[in-house]
């Protein structure tokens, strides 16, 4: 085969591939333009709709209460995910750069947490919590979510932090500079890339989370998007356009996150292999 | 400069207080619980290992549930393996484009299983679903189904819909993979003589060896998780057929009040990802 040949059926199979991949999303496009009579007539999927039925993305936004949900959604990414790195940074800083005993047995029992099965938790998590009235409670929340993310936010600072050299701690030490000081004036500030990985990781993941929330959680005025989804097709079960109206909306804010970050998805993902 | 020996150890603890009281007392908990007959309320009945027994003898659910978790394994590993190493060679080299179809096959991996489920189960309808419908444009109407509701093809259906999903996230490890192999060594197997197959299975792949670790452990691990996209697309019917031991932890917890036969199961998907989850600790884990 000569080389042009080969680039043309390089190409074609990658486009090919590529359009199916794009498929349901195309799917989910036209129908969401169809109004309910569309759904009833006995015409194709791929017909022209009778009317393009635009309404159906306000009315997912207001009557679906989708506006709500990722409302939800932003608050509980915007609280959660700064504390949990706070959290996690505080630990990967000492298991790096202080004197602790058995620095690596700490993190292999916190790694071990990122892999347990959530269902392992819960029936204690969703017992405890009724007893103290801490469902519907984002508080709560929080703490379980935080849980569940410090053993990979460990992984990637840790990996970063160990590659900072020492010099700089045994400088910071003569000059007078404490621990603390040291933690967040000079390690912080250079961990920005990690942080910004786990950041964005741990942003998709509170924003996508369900099982969790689904015991949690019961009061659909504090759910967020994949809980919300989910009742929105209880209610309009038969609504096609309306869910999918809904479908496309909650895809819009992850394509943001994709556009605006898409290197760290490549390079940062790299980092927390290769540490 | 005398300092406190303690101090360090502060910088640990909100880390671990949160996860020992979030993550580990109610993982102990639950295995305790594993032994118990109870129903949420009033007094637990000890049982010992009557629940486990009672899964693995007397439960043919669990046994499918087990069975679909293993043959989930199993798909992971050939087809979203294969899939994701093939989009990554074809991915590392430059060319026009590249950022375009990169995004394509990544965004789904960013999506919630939730939505994922959601739409597939629309591609899957019987009715109105693209699936069907394609099949009639194309004139081949007699291939229709009634996928999600036959029991023998329901979880292979479920999993296509996890494949689109699934791609991005190893595709990206192994892209990161490729990167670290020098193209001198490509080049010199290729001036010897190897071909681009040859070379591809004696240099690039041994080559990837620790991102394979990786992308293997990972997919296992959520091969035996598998919860979110069963929930959406068929709630572990028809006829439990796809169901998995997360979906039937589920079910028997919070619906039939079955809390200590429910921890049990959450054990046995304990103790079977145990050997994944240790060797790999350890693996990502070790001082270089």
């Amino acid at each position: 085969m000569s080389r042009r040949t080969k680039k043309i059926c390089f190409y074609t199979a990658l486009t090919l591939l590529a359009l199916i991949w794009l498929l349901p999303v195309v799917t989910v496009f036209i129908t969401a333009l169809k109004s309910q009579a569309d759904f009833y007539s006995g015409e194709s999927l791929f017909s022209v709709p009778e009317v393009w039925k635009w309404n159906n993305f306000a009315d997912a936004w207001v009557k679906g209460r989708l506006g709500m949900y990722m409302r939800n959604g932003l608050i509980i990414c915007f609280m959660k995910v700064p504390l949990g790195i706070l959290v996690e940074s505080l630990a990967a800083f000492a298991i790096t750069r202080l004197k602790v005993k058995m620095k690596n047995g700490i993190f292999i029992f916190f790694l071990l947490g990122m892999m347990l099965p959530h269902q392992m938790a819960l029936i204690p998590l969703n017992r405890f919590f009724s007893q103290f009235g801490l469902i519907n409670n984002y508080g709560g929340l929080f703490l379980v979510y935080i849980g569940f993310g410090i053993g990979y936010g460990i992984l990637v600072m840790r990996g970063f932090m160990r590659t900072i050299p020492r010099e700089l701690d045994e400088a910071a030490y003569i000059d007078g500079c404490a621990e603390g000081r040291l933690y967040w004036n000079i390690i912080l500030p250079i961990t920005k890339p990690a942080i910004a990985t786990v950041f964005i990781i741990d942003f998709l993941n509170t924003w996508n989370e369900f099982l969790l929330q689904s015991i949690l959680v019961t009061d659909d005025a504090l759910r967020t998007v994949p809980n919300g989804l989910i009742s929105f097709m209880g209610e309009y079960g038969t609504n096609y356009g309306l869910l999918n109206a809904g479908v496309l909306i909650s895809i819009v804010p992850v394509l943001l996150v994709y556009l605006v970050f898409q290197n760290y998805f490549v390079e940062g993902m790299a980092g927390a292999v290769k540490q | 400069m005398k300092k406190k020996k303690w101090k360090p150890y502060l910088f640990i603890l909100p880390a671990f207080v949160i996860f020992s009281a979030v993550v580990v007392i109610p993982t102990v908990y639950s295995l305790y619980l594993s032994f118990f007959s109870w129903k949420g309320v009033g007094a637990k009945e000890f049982v010992g290992l009557k629940n486990y027994i009672n899964l693995f003898t007397v439960d043919p659910v669990f046994l499918t549930a087990l069975r679909n978790n293993l043959i989930w394994i199993v798909l992971n590993v050939v087809f979203t393996v294969s899939v994701s190493l093939l989009l990554a060679v074809a991915l590392s080299k430059s060319f026009k484009g590249r950022v375009v179809y990169r995004a394509i096959f990544y965004i789904p991996y960013m999506l919630s299983l939730v939505v994922v489920g959601v739409i597939w189960k629309w591609m899957y309808n019987p009715n109105m679903g693209f699936i069907n419908e394609i099949f009639d444009v194309a004139g081949l109407g007699g291939l229709k189904q009634n996928w999600l509701s036959t029991p023998k093809i329901a979880l292979y259906c479920v999993f296509i819909a996890a494949l689109w999903q699934g791609v991005g996230q190893p595709m990206v490890l192994f892209l990161a993979g490729l990167q670290t192999i020098p193209v001198s060594l490509t080049e010199a197997a290729r001036i010897d003589g190897a071909g681009s197959v040859k070379a591809f299975f004696y240099i690039t792949l041994p080559m990837l060896k620790e991102t394979f670790v990786i992308v293997l452990a990972t997919l296992i691990i959520a091969a035996m998780k598998v919860y979110d996209i069963i929930k959406v697309m068929t709630g572990g019917g028809p006829i439990n057929a796809t169901e998995t031991l997360a979906s039937y932890m589920y079910s028997q917890t919070f619906s039939y009040s079955n809390f200590g036969k429910g921890s049990a199961i959450a054990s046995v998907m304990l103790l079977m990802m145990v050997f994944i989850i240790v060797p790999y600790v350890m693996y990502t884990a070790r001082d270089e």
